[in-house]
């Protein structure tokens, strides 16, 4: 790290990346809880999460307006520059992240008024486990600042993927033998969507911590599998079917 | 620097210090009695000053109780510790099996004014944190931690909290804050401790779990004994005939359940040991000959060739001998059980592969899935034992599932020796505990490949974490 002519800049700067991790935290914490509340049907767990959003959204304010402070007031270039923009860019992720725990939690309220589903919850909280896995792996790269690490998130996003696609066909399965039920699978399937995205929200993190570090956009496509035309079966269209 | 404004936690000896009471003491002394001579006419009060400082400062620098209490930066828990006793409580520090770590504040609203200003080594293994400290949000985010010091810090109060580390192996922490008494520059402080309790919390998982599983997974094979048992009283009670056939079947789904209970308890075992490193050293090269061996029944039964390629040497590595024996030995029992009938099973182990090159795809044109990764340690090498089969292969949806408990991939049968469903969730959950990885490869129509890597016990790893930690 350069050390600053102006003392408050540099400090600035600093207090500007440890709020983001601090604001990291709190996301991760809010992911995990709502897989909890999932697992366990913990209704006033679920409630903690929703109630707690807010004060994430007031973090990612704050962060923005701290970004846009000291932008504004200090016009920093280079590294600083960047470190600024990342910060204002990981909080927006972590804000959605939040918002999506959030859906979670929701979710998992009208869950738990339904009979319990045993082996589909255990589905999710494997995912979100993997998920929350994920969102750790990549906010401690922005703390220690390692991009390799950071680089080993982004490449295993498809791991992800392929445990919302298994639980896809498994909830499809489960629906079409038994519709009744329907309404709990469907919450079921719009939570590992939100995870999915919440690991999505996880890769874009690692791209701006390439960013911030070496200056250079992340270019290339992400390892990815690319399902062949024979893969799904016909009766049912997989959950991210082909490009049409 | 970052953190050059962080005193060192090794406490410096009073006496190595230059700058000293005694020696500010001495230098105004010094001065005092050059001007007395360069000023005859206020000779009498200096000489007079000079002597109350001289005294005041020999008064002060004896050792005393107190006097190094106030050294900045030097952390004293008894105040009559002099330098050896200092020496002793830092040792004593470092020595904790527990992470502790000192934690001090600026203002409340700037949360980059908290910092960790003093960490035992468990603390620093744990959280990565250089020897003099640093940000505490870069090394705790948890929200309910942070909540808890800051209460410590700023209301004076100590607070125990529950901290889960999320992870492959996934830890579970009791986190407990106290105030301190002493300011350490104008700042607040408190210690921060983390207590263990993964054992404790993994128990009751445990017992939960395998009631669930067991109770389940039971009921199958002792709801069809009970049946035959109904029909040998019955109308079967003078069919020689069917009855030798009954208590055949009975038999099998009776060594079934004991199979089942077995795996059930050495998964559970196993799952308890996740997060404790094993010590042992094992050549993977003469495990896996002698799983071939101990196989040699069950693949002549069926005509199954089992071909070991090992490399020249040995391939050691860091594990419990009877663990990497069973992951082989699972390994190869499903390769076995799926291959056709005169049908080939190839084992290859290879030794120093650095991660990307363990995990590397062994089947062109195969689906290919990773279903543990390690934690990414640039330096680490790896021994990886392939286990491929040549057997009817699996789609691409059952991949991620396959370490699931009882997860069975549909409309295939193993045989007639039916698994209990556990063999790859107590392989995955083995190499997880010896930091390795498990990849699989699948043609449908072809055969599977499966690969499980474990660390060398390499010198090179040492270095790469030793660098990570001064960095």
């Amino acid at each position: 790290m350069n050390q600053h002519t102006v003392k408050a800049y540099g400090d600035e700067l600093n207090q500007l990346t440890a709020e983001v991790a601090r604001m990291g935290g709190l996301a991760e914490a809010q992911v995990a809880d709502a897989v909890e509340s999932v697992a366990r049907r913990d209704i006033a767990l679920a409630r903690a999460v929703v109630e707690r959003d807010s004060k994430l959204d007031a973090m990612h304010r704050d962060i923005e307006k701290k970004a846009i402070r000291l932008i504004a007031l200090r016009q920093p270039v280079a590294s600083d520059l960047r470190k600024t923009l990342s910060a204002m860019k990981l909080a927006t992720d972590l804000e959605r992240t939040g918002d999506l725990a959030k859906n979670i939690a929701k979710r998992a309220l009208s869950l738990a008024e339904t009979e319990p589903m045993q082996p589909l919850t255990r589905s999710i909280e494997r995912m979100g486990k993997l998920v929350s896995m994920r969102l750790r792996d990549v906010l401690d790269a922005y703390t220690a600042s390692e991009i390799d690490r950071a680089m080993a998130v982004w490449a295993s996003d498809d791991e992800v993927d392929e445990h919302y696609n298994a639980l896809f066909r498994e909830l499809l399965t489960y629906m079409m033998g038994d519709p009744r039920t329907i309404s709990a699978c469907t919450h079921l399937l719009f939570m590992a969507k939100n995870l999915e995205r919440i690991g999505d929200h996880a890769t874009n993190i690692a791209e701006v911590i390439h960013y911030e570090i070496t200056g250079d956009e992340m270019t290339g496509e992400r390892p990815r599998w690319q399902p062949s035309p024979g893969d799904w079966d016909a009766d049912f269209s997989g959950p991210t079917p082909p490009a049409n | 620097m970052p953190y050059s404004d962080s005193p060192s936690p090794v406490a410096p000896l009073p006496s190595s210090r230059l700058w000293t009471a005694s020696t500010t003491g001495g230098v105004a002394v010094v001065i005092m009695l050059l001007l007395a001579a360069a000023r005859p006419d206020m000779a009498m009060w200096l000489l007079a000053g000079a002597a109350l400082v001289g005294v005041v400062t020999w008064l002060g620098s004896r050792p005393t109780a107190g006097s190094t209490a106030q050294e900045p930066g030097v952390m004293t828990v008894v105040p009559t510790a002099d330098g050896e006793d200092a020496r002793l409580l830092e040792a004593v520090f470092e020595a904790l099996d527990d992470p502790i770590m000192i934690v001090s504040g600026g203002e409340a609203d700037d949360i980059a004014g908290r910092r960790i200003v003093l960490a035992n080594s468990a603390a620093r293994d744990l959280l990565r944190i250089p020897r003099e400290g640093g940000l505490l949000v870069s090394a705790m985010r948890d929200p309910g931690v942070l909540e808890a010091v800051d209460e410590a810090l700023f209301g004076g109060v100590s607070r125990t909290t529950d901290y889960t580390a999320a992870g492959s192996r996934e830890r579970h922490w009791k986190a407990w804050v106290r105030p301190l008494a002493g300011n350490r520059g104008g700042r607040p402080t408190a210690i921060l401790g983390l207590r263990d309790e993964t054992d404790v919390r993994r128990m009751e998982l445990m017992r939960v779990d395998f009631l669930a599983n067991a109770s389940h997974e039971l009921r199958t094979p002792l709801a069809s004994l009970s049946g035959f048992i109904e029909t040998l009283k019955g109308h079967a009670r003078d069919d020689m005939v069917a009855r030798d056939r009954f208590l055949d079947i009975m038999a099998t789904q009776a060594n079934r359940m004991s199979r089942l209970v077995a795996d059930l308890l050495s998964l559970s075992r196993i799952e308890l040991n996740e997060h404790i490193p094993p010590s042992g050293r094992v050549d993977v090269a003469r495990a896996a000959s002698d799983v071939v061996d101990a196989v040699s029944v069950l693949s002549q039964e069926k005509g199954v060739t089992v071909l070991l390629d090992t490399p020249p040497g040995e391939a050691r590595i860091t594990g419990d001998r009877d663990e990497i024996v069973q992951v082989i030995q699972n390994l190869t029992d499903n390769a076995i059980k799926y291959s056709p009938v005169g049908g080939m099973v190839e084992l290859t182990i290879r030794g120093d592969l650095d991660a990307d090159a363990a995990g590397a795809a062994r089947l062109p044109g195969a689906t290919r899935l990773s279903l543990l990764t390690p934690d990414r340690d640039p330096g680490a090498r790896y021994v990886a034992v392939a286990v491929r089969d040549h057997g009817p292969g699996m789609q691409r949806e059952h991949l991620p599932r396959l370490t699931e408990r009882f997860y069975r991939v549909e409309g295939q049968k193993s045989g007639d020796r039916p698994g209990t469903g556990l063999g790859l969730a107590i392989v995955k959950h083995i190499v997880n505990r010896h930091r390795g990885g498990l990849v699989v490869e699948s043609i449908p129509g072809e055969g599977t490949v499966l690969v499980a890597y474990f660390p060398q016990p390499a010198a090179l790893s040492v270095v790469g974490h030793a660098t990570l930690n001064a960095a």
